[in-house]
């Protein structure tokens, strides 16, 4: 079986945890999304990694691995998750349409943390899973949330200098993931408007 | 209430104020026109606004100065900038053409009336085919602008709603206007043959078409549109929804979220994995490995010193000096000689008696060396002799 020369680099990136995102701005990247696009090179691709036991998920304009076996315990697994959908919750709170493609400095939120008490609110509620004290200014708190997006691979930097962030393809991932938590219907109604 | 006289002065009165008609429509949005400003485009003439008020073609709203509705309205039609979507305006011009112009016209006794009816239905005709492709550029972009800057979910959901009906409206009118000149009228336009209409109403048909195209793409645009919003709206109500569950703790014992982490088994969970793999034993031992060691050992600081292993002495025999002797043979000296002797150069050296034995192939070889040593004391004769499997040229000493 003959796989594409790329497939060091991308087990190094994706055994880490991290995505393939087709919108990211380094072009390695974008290359190594369009070696994996090609069907052909998926498909040997997908066999040469299950041997080694990931599985090689194809996502909404991104790629990423699964195991067969999970390894990270369900506290941790957890833990994770929270953590994501206070973040969503509180980018969302920035901006509705903050998704895939969206481009953001950090001085924007912080401006609007300012004038927006709702968003105050919950900058405050994320300092706990981003393990900060309340003595974190509202802009480190801004700088400490995008980092977190960054290392779970949702999101990157984008310019340097200008300090602007952009959200990966991989952040619709967590929007599905969101989605698909089912809460009973029962329940729905029980939760106030 | 009519305030002008003629359109003489009508177009006087604009005239006049044309500075604060223009930045007036510039500003139409913004609602909040103040009359101070207006003194300063008009350089301080307070007569130009009082009598553009009079004559409502500005209306004063407080301490605020706004364009009269009739006059935005055909100012923003003749400048094709109208944002607002008219079907009505189309309806009542088919409904004219086909109920009184058309009617009349067949009615009519006399070539003048007759005329002047003609000349109606084509004015309509080519002012229907106008407005709607206009109405669907203007629609499209609407559409755009709406979805792009409309901060407000619900309104952006229902203002494109509005959108999509408005684009059913003018699909109907186009169907109406299409059926108008094809079907409904054919009396009309089988008495009125005129060229001009029939060059009109080919004109409509082609913009008819070309607009109906383009509400195909513009409905799949706004479709797409409402699709995106209502994904996004119902995702924040779901991510509203967890969000709540979650602050209240319930969230392990009200939802599904631990079958589904449980279930999941994405890398993206695990913590960064590092390899510590054993290091290559043969790496360690290049020059590139011991440097590493070193490198290690300095930061490490263990204080262990590794003691440097003495070679063993070199033994002296290696040391003591071996000479080798070689008999060498001094062609200068051999040169001499032969000047001093009278025989030819081949048959001396094969004569000459050398401190060592030297076999014939390097007595040739010593020949050939004088030759090209010497050739300036020595008479290279043109004389060829053989000596067994070698032919030599015969040389003397000069």
């Amino acid at each position: 079986m003959s796989v594409p020369k790329q497939t060091g680099e991308i087990f190094d990136l994706l055994s880490k945890g991290q995505f393939i995102c087709s919108n990211s701005s380094d072009s390695d990247i974008r290359k190594l999304f369009d070696v994996i696009d090609d069907k052909n090179n998926f498909e040997s691709l997908s066999e040469y990694f299950k041997a080694i036991n990931f599985v090689l998920e194809k996502g909404d304009e991104f790629y990423y691995f699964s195991r067969t076996e999970s390894k990270a315990d369900l506290e941790r697994k957890l833990e994770t998750a929270f953590r994501w959908i206070d973040l969503i919750d509180f980018f969302k709170s920035f901006d509705n349409s903050f998704a895939s493609g969206y481009q953001v400095t950090p001085s924007e939120i912080a401006v609007k943390i300012s004038v927006d008490a709702v968003l105050k609110n919950k900058a405050d509620g994320i300092r706990n899973v981003l393990k900060l004290d309340d003595k974190t200014s509202y802009p480190e708190i801004v700088n400490k949330a995008i980092d977190s997006l960054i290392k779970d691979g949702f999101a990157e930097m984008e310019n340097e200098i200008l300090k602007s962030y952009k959200v990966l393809a991989s952040f619709k991932y967590l929007e599905e993931l969101v989605t698909n938590i089912n809460i009973p219907e029962n329940i729905q109604n029980e939760i106030p408007e | 209430m009519n305030h002008f006289n003629s359109i003489r002065e009508l177009l006087n009165t604009l005239n006049r104020g044309h500075k604060l008609l223009a930045e007036l429509f510039e500003k139409r949005k913004s609602l909040s026109y103040k009359y101070e400003y207006a003194l300063d485009v008009l350089d301080g003439n307070d007569d130009i606004i009082q009598l553009l008020i009079n004559k409502d073609i500005i209306r004063q709203n407080g301490n605020f100065l706004e364009l009269d509705d009739q006059f935005l309205q055909f100012f923003e039609q003749i400048l094709e900038v109208n944002e607002e979507i008219n079907t009505s305006y189309i309806n009542e011009n088919i409904r004219q053409v086909k109920d009184e112009y058309m009617l009349y016209y067949l009615q009519a006794n006399s070539d003048g009336e007759r005329y002047k009816y003609l000349k109606a239905v084509k004015s309509s005709l080519r002012k229907i085919g106008r407005i709607t492709v206009r109405n669907i550029l203007d629609l499209s972009r609407n559409i755009e602008n709406t979805f792009k800057t409309e901060p407000n979910y619900k309104i952006k959901l229902s203002k494109l709603e509005v959108h999509k009906q408005k684009l059913t409206a003018i699909q109907l009118l186009i169907e109406q206007t299409e059926k108008l000149i094809t079907e409904d009228e054919l009396t009309f336009f089988k008495t009125a043959s005129d060229e001009e209409l029939r060059a009109i109403t080919t004109q409509l048909r082609l913009e008819l078409t070309e607009s109906r195209q383009n509400l195909i793409e513009t409905r799949k645009q706004i479709i797409e549109y409402i699709n995106q919003i209502k994904y996004q709206s119902k995702f924040i109500e779901k991510l509203r929804l967890v969000k709540y569950l979650r602050d209240q703790y319930e969230i392990k014992a009200k939802s599904n979220l631990v079958e589904l982490i449980n279930n999941n088994k994405a890398t993206v969970f695990e913590s960064k994995p590092s390899y510590p793999l054993k290091i290559s034993v043969n790496y360690l031992q290049t020059d590139a490995g011991y440097e590493v060691v070193k490198k290690l050992s300095r930061r490490i600081k263990t204080g262990i010193r590794p003691s440097v292993q003495i070679a063993e002495v070199i033994s002296q025999d290696y040391l003591n000096p071996e000479t080798e002797k070689e008999v060498f043979i001094n062609i200068h000296e051999v040169k001499n000689s032969f000047t001093a002797g009278g025989n030819h150069l081949f048959d001396f050296l094969m004569n000459y008696k050398f401190l060592r034995e030297v076999p014939f192939d390097e007595r040739v070889t010593v020949f050939c060396q004088m030759i090209s040593m010497f050739e300036e004391d020595f008479d290279v004769t043109e004389k060829f002799n053989r000596y067994n499997e070698i032919e030599y040229a015969v040389v003397y000493p000069k």
